[in-house]
């Protein structure tokens, strides 16, 4: 089955899922509940026409809009519809099962979460502003607020702001820990700068409607003809009677994720003393580059295995197998080879193969810091020494056409496997499980070295999810369709919590 | 030492009695080692084991079958032992679960030897068995993973004493020697494992090329039929294509079922299906089940099974007389990873298979489309895959591929070794 090239029709996709917006260095996320759905429709109407499309390249604001399967629900969308999205999208991601899959207990558990949990208000609509600066930012996301009551929506805890953390001298994206990061971002095929076919994917492993890594369409909801009796959903292709609320929506999987800087820096000091019991800056940072995959600066380890090469910062086209495929430059479990094996994947497979099936499980990160900088030069060595009160981390935002295939087996199989790669107890250094009853020392990171492996044990959990739900970005043509939506009194479900899972 | 068999008892459920079984199988499966009906820790040679119930279903013709209860066990030969450790060790709980079923001694009549007679003459046989590597007892995967943690052990503490990262790896290598020798438990390490014996592997290799022969023979045979018999495939193909409506994933609500597997480690899989109707579909799935296992038992059973290295034992067993295929698998990871592993590296083989089941996507030539379609295929696992009341694992946080590493490492332990081989050998730790 070959398919060709599709025209993507990028007046219906919304933006953010075919460019990060780097130059509007400034960033908030609303969360919204629908208190009255018939002035939400009403307000998603006008609010359709304010959203940034693919099409522009916008260079002072932008918006784009997410939903919640609690949203459809609350916005009147009949259960026929709803029943054709997808099951982990409308358990939603604190569900039982999910948590299992997620590995969401302990620190992580929903309970605990600050939006998004079972204590915490329904979540039902995201709404993304981006902007050139914080002014224009301020005036923007007032003038957006400002609808909101009328709109019939209330806002969920304070807004959730961003912070663009950059490396002084190079002003590459960094993340809090002091590391070099976003490098590594899958190009979606037939939009944008073309680049190394391993890194290449298939638009419809991100956006419904074209083929995915399979060359074929992944399940997207449609909607009775009847349904839509203005039309404003394109017919569906190849279901007669159906239209397409599904085509060039994506799967937005968000995650709020704080940042422990302190606890990271104070594990590797301990277990990097010297003889004497001295710190040994060098080693914490060769140790810490060791578990990210990466040095500070960005440069993998698989190119430069002993420092740091700023050189090197942006580098993105290597794989592990010809160079490293015991993990003595690159550990086997470090986070860059977990989230992303490339063509290490399957030793067993040739390298073509192994990319094939890797690039199956890709995700599409648009996520940004938020919080202060422990310290404003984002120096590593600054950064170890620094006063780390206060709250920071990653809002982690991605997107995937199939969240059970792409965004959940990445954390599954990958992140919180201990048995990655064969190996035995790690999970990931950074961000992996450290609560699991399953295994008996979940927190292990294995050093692969000649002579002989080194490890450390008793790695800390660094990395705490403190809120999160997965989103439906529709096209922007089933955005209006939401807005259009009429229900029979029969349909209308309301209370507003309806949808979620105990 | 000896190779790997599966016992498989399938017995039916009285009327009415389904429900009261699965609440006492609720008992067994909430702590399936220690449990007081049926503590599996008892049977000493079982690797996996499971209770299922498959559920009332509907044949093809739409007639009724009734439910029934399957043991299966995936266990170390030979089969007499584990059949008396089961009606003798657990002979209490075989009598208080079998008393649901059909058929089973009453209560003044419950004797090892009544139970032996009920299970053998309700044990049917697998069309199909797939072990992962022959000839790994489970004393010796108990042994080995024993031996891996001393040696991570010994390594963790030496290297927090000294620094080995000048020293070549035979000095590393004749250390850690050292510090097993000093461990009386761990002698056994000084000997290489049994393995099967020779004769046992003798006869193998003889029925193997013996079965070759025999083929061979027929060669002419099969060519005056495979063109009947693709003419045929080819008829039918068509026609159930024209028949089966697509499965959507999205309709496969999956319920309690979900919320049992996705253990972090290893996970089960049970599943049942009708075979399509008539003798072309019933004669084929035979056909390619005994090739399956006929690969199975002489060629792929070394840890790899065309790139697959995470089912532990697999199992496909023809039932109600051919009407339906039950599939049992004990298998390592997620189940999405699991199935993306069938369509990604197996998906031919189980086409053939699977393709002679009711609702299976849409193959051609048997083996392609299928279980390409990825979704769909997806939506028929689940949509087939039944509940396991109680699974037992005797080594669950293991992997196959951690089974298999720690089998070499115990094997290049001891012995002369070259800098090079070594150095290789300190890689697996």
């Amino acid at each position: 089955m070959e398919s060709t090239m599709p025209d993507l029709d990028l007046k219906d996709i919304q933006g953010l899922i075919v460019r990060g917006y780097g130059k509007l260095e400034v960033a908030c996320y609303i969360l919204l509940e629908i208190q009255d759905g018939e002035a939400t429709r009403r307000w998603l109407v006008t609010l359709a026409d304010q959203i940034t499309s693919a099409e522009t390249r916008p260079t002072h604001t932008s918006l784009n809009v997410a939903f919640t399967n609690a949203s459809l629900v609350a916005l009147g969308l009949d259960a026929e519809t709803l029943a054709t999205f997808p099951n982990e999208f409308t358990e939603g991601m604190t569900s039982e099962r999910r948590r299992i899959i997620l590995g969401d207990h302990g620190e992580n558990a929903p309970g605990k979460w600050v939006w998004g949990g079972p204590e915490t208000p329904p979540v039902h609509i995201l709404l993304m502003l981006f902007a050139v600066d914080e002014p224009t930012l301020e005036r923007f996301s007032e003038s957006v607020s400002h609808g909101f009551s009328s709109g019939g929506v209330t806002q969920i805890g304070e807004t959730l702001t961003s912070t663009l953390l950059r490396d002084a001298q190079t002003g590459y994206s960094k993340e809090h820990f002091g590391f070099n990061d976003a490098i590594s971002q899958p190009l979606i095929e037939g939009i944008g700068k073309s680049g190394s076919p391993a890194n290449t994917v298939k638009a419809g492993e991100f956006i419904l409607g074209y083929p995915n890594e399979y060359d074929l369409l992944t399940e997207r909801p449609t909607v009775r003809a009847q349904r839509d009796p203005q039309g404003l959903l394109p017919e569906h292709p190849s279901e007669s009677g159906a239209h397409d609320i599904g085509s060039n929506g994506s799967y937005l999987v968000f995650r709020q994720l704080y940042q422990d800087v302190g606890r990271f820096w104070q594990f590797l000091d301990d277990v990097t003393r010297d003889a004497n019991g001295n710190s040994d800056p060098e080693a914490q940072v060769r140790l810490a580059a060791k578990m990210v995959g990466r040095w500070p600066s960005g440069a993998p380890l698989v190119r430069t295995a002993e420092h740091d090469n700023p050189e090197l910062g942006l580098e993105n086209d290597f794989g592990y197998r010809d160079m490293d495929s015991l993990g003595h430059r690159c550990p086997l479990g470090a986070h860059i080879r977990r989230t992303n094996p490339r063509d290490a994947l399957d030793p067993h497979l040739g390298p073509q193969k192994t990319l094939a099936i890797n690039n199956r499980h890709r995700i599409l990160r648009r996520g940004r810091a938020y919080g202060q900088p422990v310290s404003a030069s984002m120096r590593i060595e600054d950064i170890m020494h620094a006063d780390t009160s206060g709250d920071r981390g990653l809002h982690f935002i991605c997107f995937n056409a199939n969240i059970s295939r792409q965004f959940e087996f990445v954390q599954q199989t990958w992140i919180n496997n201990p048995k990655f790669a064969g190996l035995y107890e790690d999970t990931d250094p950074l961000i992996g499980d450290r609560a699991s009853r399953e295994i008996r020392q979940p927190s292990v990171f294995t050093e692969q070295a000649m002579p002989v492996r080194r490890r450390v044990t008793n790695l800390p959990q660094v990395v705490d999810v403190r809120g999160g739900a997965y989103f439906f970005m529709p096209g922007i043509r089933a955005v209006r369709y939401l807005g259009s939506l009429k229900p029979a009194p029969h349909d209308i479900p309301l209370p507003p919590d309806a949808g979620r899972m105990p | 030492m000896t190779h790997q068999v599966a016992l498989t008892v399938l017995a039916k459920i009285k009327p009415g009695e389904t429900e009261n079984l699965k609440d006492l199988l609720r008992i067994v499966g909430a702590d399936v080692e220690k449990n007081e009906i049926f503590p599996f820790v008892q049977l000493s040679s079982v690797h996996f084991a499971r209770f299922v119930i498959l559920d009332e279903a509907k044949n093809v013709h739409n007639q009724s079958i009734r439910p029934s209860l399957v043991f299966a066990s995936n266990v170390d030969a030979p089969l007499g032992d584990h059949l008396t450790e089961l009606v003798t060790h657990t002979g209490e709980g075989l009598d208080r679960i079998y008393s649901h079923c059909e058929g089973y001694p009453g209560p003044g009549q419950r004797t090892p030897s009544s139970r032996l007679n009920y299970l053998r003459a309700h044990m049917v046989p697998s069309q199909a068995f797939y072990v992962n590597t022959l000839g790994r007892t489970l004393e010796q995967v108990h042994q080995e993973a024993k031996l891996r943690d001393s040696l991570e052990g010994i390594l963790d503490r030496q290297q927090a004493e000294h620094d080995w990262s000048g020293w070549d790896a035979r000095r590393v290598r004749a250390a850690i020697q050292g510090f097993i020798k000093e461990q009386p438990d761990l002698r056994w390490a000084e000997r290489p494992a049994a393995g099967l014996t020779f004769g046992w592997r003798l006869k193998e290799r003889i029925r193997f090329f013996l079965t070759l022969l025999v083929l061979l023979v027929l060669i002419p045979v099969f060519l005056l039929v495979l063109p009947i018999w693709l003419a045929l495939l080819r008829y039918h193909e068509k026609k159930d294509a024209a028949e089966e409506s697509h499965l959507q994933l999205s309709s496969q609500t999956r319920g309690t079922l979900a919320l049992h597997e996705d253990h972090l480690v290893q996970n089960q899989f049970s599943a049942v299906g009708n075979v399509k109707p008539g003798w072309f579909r019933a004669l084929t799935v035979r056909g390619l089940l005994w090739a399956l296992n006929f690969g199975f038992r002489h060629i792929f059973n070394r840890g790899i099974l065309t790139g697959v290295d995470t089912i532990h034992f697999a199992q496909w067993i023809m039932i109600d007389e051919g009407q339906r295929i039950l599939f049992l698998s004990n298998y390592d990871g997620s189940l999405e990873s699991y199935m993306d592993d069938f369509i990604n590296k197996v998906a031919r083989g189980l086409n053939a298979v699977f393709s002679n089941g009711v609702g299976y996507p849409k193959t051609n030539w048997l083996v392609l489309e299928g279980a390409n379609d990825e979704q769909a295929f997806k939506a028929f696992l689940y949509k087939h895959q039944i509940p396991t009341q109680a699974w037992y694992t005797a080594y669950g946080w293991l992997t196959a591929r951690n089974i298999d590493n720690n089998a070499k490492v115990r094997a290049g332990l001891y012995g002369e070794k070259e800098e090079q081989d070594a150095a290789m050998w300190l890689q697996r730790l």
